[in-house]
């Protein structure tokens, strides 16, 4: 049996990445040139690298077309429906922490909590002839957290793919869902995150597939172990 | 020319419809999505099919009928009364069962009549039923948001307060949020001194005056989102809604409420004995409640045989009275009606035009056939 471990193709992540496993003592080199997207472990002849970007890390999970994956837990989640039937998360890797919260405007002084936010909501349709708009990448973990967790129904999300904090004062939307580290951004665009609007907490993770195959596999307990060790 | 095959009973279907008076009418399947969402929620995308027109607009194949009918009407222009009906495919993303099936089912749009309109629809509903299965067991639940609604009125709540709890009605762990939270008020927090000198000089003008000015400040269009107004009004109001306090005895006369389910033909008297025990006064909704019960029965439909539950809703903005379910034997949905007032206008129509429908589910109703069953 060989293992397929898919691992950021650049930036910090695959940096990141790259150090644990080595610290776990499985190294990973690259085949070839920098420029390949298939990598090993030395030593290992069991174990495949595969260099993909974190969201198709996320959808090669999700379709089984990998064995483990190190990418963000916000992209499993957002990207793969039903992500707890389909992945575990097998260890938190303590690097690339970010949170997806819901930001509304600071002037919005009456909106501190999603209890706020559910009040505007119903009421929105009346005074401005539309239902409240969300900007947002997340449209599974915003519908998620809406409908199911806070029972808010009317909204609707408006798809934004660059610059999501810029939208309310655009006036392209009225709130946003996106992801934030230290919340700089939101700050600079006068926006504030609602007291219980941290919808996830996240960070990378070393993702299993679950797969039948891996039922009992000595391997696929050695990797998790090693990974876990080496944090 | 439907891809699918019509179910058996469809051409004896359609003689039960026409035979109740209404006008057969059909709609196009790919349908602009944005009435769906906009009245059912964000929350219905991921269970609809979606695409787009080359220009852009999104487009969904039709996932029901009531919105396309009204629609419609709304675009024809005819007057009112009208009953519609209709039976053909609908769409939507089911993980069990097929993705594409036959809906059927009497829109009745325009009868100022509501307690008759009411009736007639459950009355349809469960002669279609009785007819398509004859000697299956159907169980009927009924519900009635605007008793829901009068009970929380008498509690002499604030009307901010009242419409969260009308809003969750039909989400009972929403509804319990917030009773939990009518019991226990959180204080406003967040506030800088100077929101909170504004807010104590009650000089509401000067809190308009800086939120306007704090706006344009930092490059918010006070006039694109929520205005001054908006945010300065909802802000007065939160700090009413926040000193609310539910005394225990009306939270247990509201739980109470939401706990009954008795007998349809027992329910007028059991709401009048909730009332008196809780000394509340139900005023016009338990009256329409009554006489849609008596109406039921000049119909001939057995009220002992339906359960009312008083916490039965739709969490939907639209639906406004009644709401009713029939079940088969083996507990599937099989129709599923009421009262939506609200929508007609929510989708453009120029006046308020009551109306009452139900829709039947063609596949489950097939299924229920072929399982058999004499009582």
């Amino acid at each position: 049996m060989t293992i397929t471990i898919a691992l950021p193709s650049k930036g910090r992540m695959k940096d990141d990445a790259s150090a644990i496993f080595e610290r776990a003592g499985l190294k990973i080199s690259g085949i070839g040139n920098d420029r390949n997207y298939r990598g090993r472990v030395d030593g290992r002849e069991d174990i495949e690298i595969a260099f993909l970007s974190a969201s198709e890390i996320a959808r090669e999970i999700g379709n089984g077309g990998v064995d483990f994956g190190v990418t963000g837990e916000d992209l499993v989640r957002e990207g793969l429906a039903d992500a707890d039937r389909r992945m575990e998360i097998a260890a938190r890797l303590g690097f690339g922490h970010a949170d997806v919260v819901v930001a509304v405007p600071e002037i919005w002084l009456d909106v501190a909590t999603m209890a706020d936010l559910g009040d505007v909501a119903a009421d929105f349709r009346t005074r401005h002839g539309r239902r409240l708009a969300i900007a947002t990448k997340y449209w599974r973990l915003t519908q998620q957290f809406f409908s199911s967790q806070h029972g808010i129904q009317l909204y609707r999300i408006v798809e934004s793919l660059g610059a999501t904090e810029g939208a309310p004062a655009a006036g392209s939307a009225d709130i946003i869902v996106d992801i934030t580290s230290t919340g700089s951004t939101l700050v600079a665009n006068h926006l504030k995150i609602l007291d219980d609007g941290v919808i996830l907490k996240s960070e990378a993770c070393l993702v299993r597939a679950k797969k039948p195959a891996h039922e009992g596999s000595g391997l696929v307990s050695e990797i998790v172990e090693r990974v876990r060790a080496a944090l | 020319m439907p891809l699918m095959k019509l179910p058996a009973f469809a051409a004896e279907l359609s003689g039960l419809l026409a035979a109740r008076g209404t006008e057969r009418v059909d709609t196009a399947v790919i349908q602009p999505a944005e009435p769906f969402l906009d009245m059912a929620g964000e929350d219905l995308r991921r269970r609809i099919f979606m695409t787009e027109s080359e220009t852009g607009a999104s487009l969904c194949l039709r996932p029901e009928f009531t919105i396309p009918v009204c629609l419609r009407h709304i675009e024809t222009a005819t007057g009112t009364p009208r009953r519609y009906s209709y039976l053909g495919e609908v769409f939507r993303q089911r993980r069990d069962g097929p993705n594409e099936f036959y809906q059927a089912g009497i829109e009745d749009l325009g009868d100022a009549a509501t307690d008759a309109a009411d009736s007639r629809a459950i009355g349809d509903a469960l002669d279609i039923l009785a007819a398509l299965l004859p000697g299956r067991t159907i169980t009927t639940i009924l519900g009635d948001q605007a008793v829901f609604e009068a009970v929380v009125g008498a509690l002499g709540l604030p009307s901010g307060w009242q419409k969260r709890l009308i809003h969750a009605f039909g989400n009972m762990a929403q509804l319990e949020t917030w009773l939990t939270r009518l019991a226990e008020p959180q204080p406003v927090t967040g506030l800088t001194d100077e929101v909170r000198g504004l807010l104590e000089a009650g000089d509401e003008a000067a809190l308009i005056g800086w939120i306007d000015r704090t706006m344009a400040a930092t490059g918010y269009s006070t006039n694109a989102s929520r205005s001054p107004e908006d945010i300065a009004r909802r802000l007065k109001q939160k700090l009413a809604l926040a000193e609310t306090r539910l005394d225990p005895g009306k939270i247990a006369v509201l739980r109470r409420f939401l706990s009954l389910s008795v007998p349809l033909s027992e329910a007028p008297a059991a709401l009048d004995g909730f009332a008196a025990g809780a000394g509340l006064d139900l005023g016009p909704a338990l009256q329409a409640f009554r006489e849609r019960v008596s109406a039921l029965t000049r119909l001939g439909v057995d009220a002992a045989a339906i359960t009312y539950r008083a916490a039965f809703g739709r969490p939907l903005d639209y639906y406004t009275g009644l709401v009713f379910e029939m079940t088969g034997p083996n507990g599937a949905v099989l129709a599923g009606g009421g009262r939506f007032d609200r929508l007609l206008t929510l989708l453009g129509a120029e006046r308020a035009i009551p109306a009452v429908g139900f829709a039947l589910w063609l596949d489950r109703i097939e299924t229920a056939r072929a399982t058999g069953g004499e009582a």
